[in-house]
């Protein structure tokens, strides 16, 4: 096997076109695993992700790491020239992935049908808020309509009749719903010889996330299981408990009668099994809100890490509620080798990869999020073979950020 | 593309529904008698537990062919490996080391199919302190640093309503499976695909991670108060409206919207100022909004190009016009449970269109893949349906 397959998608070029974070996602999964991606910047209106400030637009380590392992350049699709660069970029390119309004990218003579003009067999992923048809194609969205929209919010609170509150993290799961989409027209595309458009609402992608509450919804006639707070639909108790420290919690599912007598052993109260009252789990959920002071008694003055490696020990379903700086320090992780760094030697630690092959190699870290145009010259000078003159200025008053008022 | 689904799993289901829809030949190896866990897992359609029942299943299993196997008898054992012949790809929901305890390792399916591509799916991996680990869905909400995130700074964190955790797995077992069958092409070889639900979540958290390797900041919860200001669901007369500050360079104009002028005025024209008086902002808002109902806000805001939305109840979701204009709660039939109102495609390709279809039935394929695949006479199947297989 060749180091240039050691990588899946070795020798794919993407073109991406998307901003902010869902879109911009689903490219970077890709480009972990070996596309080529070339993100597309406009430099009076640059990605929300650089921020508000000029001087600090390539120094956000946010940016760094939801663009890593891409290349930037710098177009402007007000001049016909850029739009010619992108056409000619197209060409030599496998995917076109974009999240503008639907229509956008036609106004620019940008659209599928041209773009399959230039090349018959690319794949256009369109990402938008709400669709490509139907009546609210026009609608924009960001995660917080998104997620409210699509019906998702709406089963998150801390129970019936409290405000519903947002997970963590629709822009993400749409971005990989996303790349879902690259990697289903890429094998048709292997299989076939033909590039497609697909379709994709960021709305619906999202409904996904809660499909068998809504067949609940309808097959038995409005029933609703959730909102639950951090309660489980059958087992009990389960919940989120205070530990010792500051804000320091353990989320605790026990999942039969028997692991019930586990835990209440494991916490140094079998007087709690022999209540007969909380033998079977009908018991247990008439009688949760007791189990839980009783529960939070013994979590107080424990460890929220130790009493999770305890309880696991026993078989039981406890989790530490990690911040970012356990996840840093998590030794699970620093096993797995999860944590990487850039092969560039640039400074930084970041998130590893969100999964594994056996072959090695398959996915690399090889640059940070790519500096404003730091490719301009070697993708449109070298790769595409066009005059000096098409590299837009890059100094700060040919630049505007997403912050700034029209 | 055929692919064998063994051990069940929200997060696993999830990778071979998408698959199925999509246009592979996924067959569902459940275990003999009572078939995948799943098919137990409430809530049941009508409160009436039953294999056919369970509302878990009849979402996650659409597409997929149903093959009910007792992996105990040598001679069925068999059979799988003689279906794993014929297939492409294994997608593994047992526990680490399950596979290979019941004879079906990685070595063992090399040996059966050269290039074959195992995708493991498991709460924290395969190797690690953590790999036997026990989690629930909210036990991989927290230990992913998601749940820290989630809920109002005074209360405890707060688990997700939806399996997010799992179904973050399951799309990228999905993915990581097509790049393996995509590189199968040009390097022909086995591969063995490691998904940690875990890290796959992991992903959804990526920018607090990001930030606090190099900033050291810590993402706390926040009762849902985004960095930009206005940017969250709002009370308005008959629920809540989502009113999103963006895009940011049209929010001046469109705030006008709230009959306030001094929304409008200079004193909050630039983001920074209108982070720095969150709370002004919301009581400037709140008057407006109090008057109107949610879905005409929703309007209201698309109109003036801002990109706002309105806290959905799942009513709200099956009557919406959008989704009734693109077809995206189509009905498909069940033999036991007559229509029922599914979701569309969750992307849609032009050319590799999505297949609309129900869950099989416990079993439902046994006789039909045993007979396709294997060229087992109808008599050898029909002993075996008698249940005499061991």
């Amino acid at each position: 096997v060749s180091e240039r397959s050691a990588q899946p998608l070795s020798g794919i070029r993407v073109v991406d076109l998307t901003h902010d974070w869902a879109g911009p996602h689903a490219a970077r999964v890709v480009a972990d695993y070996g596309a080529e991606v070339i993100k597309i910047e406009y430099p009076k209106r640059l990605d929300g992700m650089r921020g508000a400030y000029l001087d600090r637009i390539d120094k956000h380590p946010r940016w760094w790491q939801i663009n890593r392992n891409k290349k930037s350049i710098t177009l402007d699709f007000h001049r016909p020239d850029h739009v010619e660069a992108c056409k000619a970029l197209v060409k030599v390119s496998d995917l076109v992935l974009e999240n503008s309004r639907p229509g956008v990218l036609e106004g620019f003579g940008l659209g599928y049908e041209t773009l399959r003009q230039v090349r018959p067999d690319i794949i256009m992923v369109s990402m938008s808020a709400h669709g490509g048809s139907g009546p609210y194609r026009q609608y924009a969205g960001y995660g917080g309509a998104i997620e409210a929209t699509s019906g998702v919010q709406s089963l998150t609170a801390y129970g019936r009749g409290e405000d519903a509150m947002r997970i963590r993290e629709v822009d993400v799961t749409n971005g990989i719903m996303g790349a879902c989409a690259i990697m289903t027209a890429l094998i048709h595309r292997q299989a076939t010889g033909e590039g497609q458009w697909i379709d994709l609402s960021e709305t619906e992608a999202c409904t996904w996330l809660i499909g068998e509450h809504l067949l609940e919804f309808t097959a038995n006639r409005g029933a609703q299981t959730l909102p639950l707070g951090n309660r489980h639909p059958v087992h009990a108790p389960q919940g989120c408990y205070p530990c010792r420290g500051k804000d320091r919690w353990l989320a605790i599912t026990v999942r039969s009668d028997s692991e019930w007598r586990d835990f209440c052993a494991t916490a140094g109260h079998p007087e709690w099994s022999a209540d007969d009252r909380f033998a079977t789990v009908k018991g247990r959920q008439a009688h949760h809100d007791e189990i839980d002071r009783l529960i939070a008694s013994w979590t107080r003055e424990q460890d929220a890490r130790e009493a999770m490696i305890t309880l696991q020990a026993r078989g039981v379903a406890a989790g530490l509620v990690a911040d970012a700086e356990d996840i840093a320090n998590d030794p699970h992780l620093s096993s797995r080798g999860w944590e990487s760094r850039p092969d560039s030697g640039e400074h930084g630690r970041s998130p590893g990869f969100p999964f594994r092959f056996q072959t090695e190699g398959a996915a690399r870290y090889r640059r940070r999020g790519p500096d404003l145009g730091a490719d301009n010259n070697a993708i449109l000078r070298e790769l595409l073979g066009l005059p000096a003159t098409v590299i837009p200025p890059l100094d700060p008053e040919h630049l505007g950020t997403a912050f700034d008022r029209e | 593309l055929r692919v064998i689904e063994l051990g069940g799993g929200i997060a696993g289901s999830y990778c071979t529904k998408l698959m199925a829809g999509f246009g592979a030949d996924v067959i569902k190896v459940e275990p003999w008698p009572a078939g995948d866990k799943l098919r137990q897992s409430e809530p049941f359609i009508d409160g009436a537990s039953g294999p056919e029942n369970s509302i878990p299943h009849l979402w996650y299993n659409t597409g997929k062919r149903s093959v009910v196997l007792n992996l105990d008898s040598k001679r069925e054992l068999d059979w799988l490996k003689g279906i794993i012949r014929r297939a492409d790809v294994v997608v593994d929901g047992f526990a680490p080391g399950k596979l290979a305890e019941i004879g079906l390792g990685f070595d063992v399916l090399k040996s059966v199919r050269r290039d074959i591509i195992l995708t493991s799916i498991t709460p924290f991996g395969q190797s690690g302190p953590n790999k036997d680990y026990e989690a629930e869905e909210i036990t991989l909400y927290a230990m992913s640093g998601l749940m820290y995130a989630t809920g109002h700074p005074d209360r405890e964190p707060l688990a997700a309503g939806p399996a997010i955790c799992q179904l973050s797995a399951g799309m990228k077992a999905y993915i990581a499976t097509l790049m393996a069958v995509y590189r199968r092409k040009q390097a022909a070889g086995a591969e063995w695909i490691d998904v940690s639900v875990h890290e796959a979540a992991l992903d959804n958290f990526e920018i607090a991670v990001a930030e606090h390797m190099e900033l050291g900041k810590k993402a706390k919860r926040a009762n849902d108060e985004h960095a930009l200001v206005p940017w969250r669901i709002f009370p308005c007369r008959d629920g809540h409206a989502a009113i999103i500050g963006g895009p940011i360079r049209h929010w001046l104009k469109a705030a006008e919207i709230f009959e306030e002028p001094e929304l409008t005025s200079t004193k909050y024209a630039h983001m920074a100022d209108r982070i720095r008086q969150r709370a002004d902002v919301r009581a400037l808002m709140a008057p407006w909004l109090s008057r109107h109902d949610k879905k005409d806000i929703f309007h209201a805001g698309q109109k003036r190009k801002m990109a706002w939305g309105y806290l959905a109840t799942l009513a709200d979701v099956v009557g919406s016009p959008q989704h009734r204009a693109r077809g995206f709660l189509p009905e498909v039939h069940h033999p036991d449970h007559g229509h029922q109102i599914m979701l569309g495609a969750p992307f849609r390709p032009s050319r590799s269109p999505w297949r609309q279809q129900r869950a099989p039935q416990l079993g439902e394929h046994t006789s039909e893949v045993l007979q396709e695949l294997l060229g087992l006479s109808p008599a050898e199947i029909g002993a075996a349906k008698e249940g005499a297989l061991s």
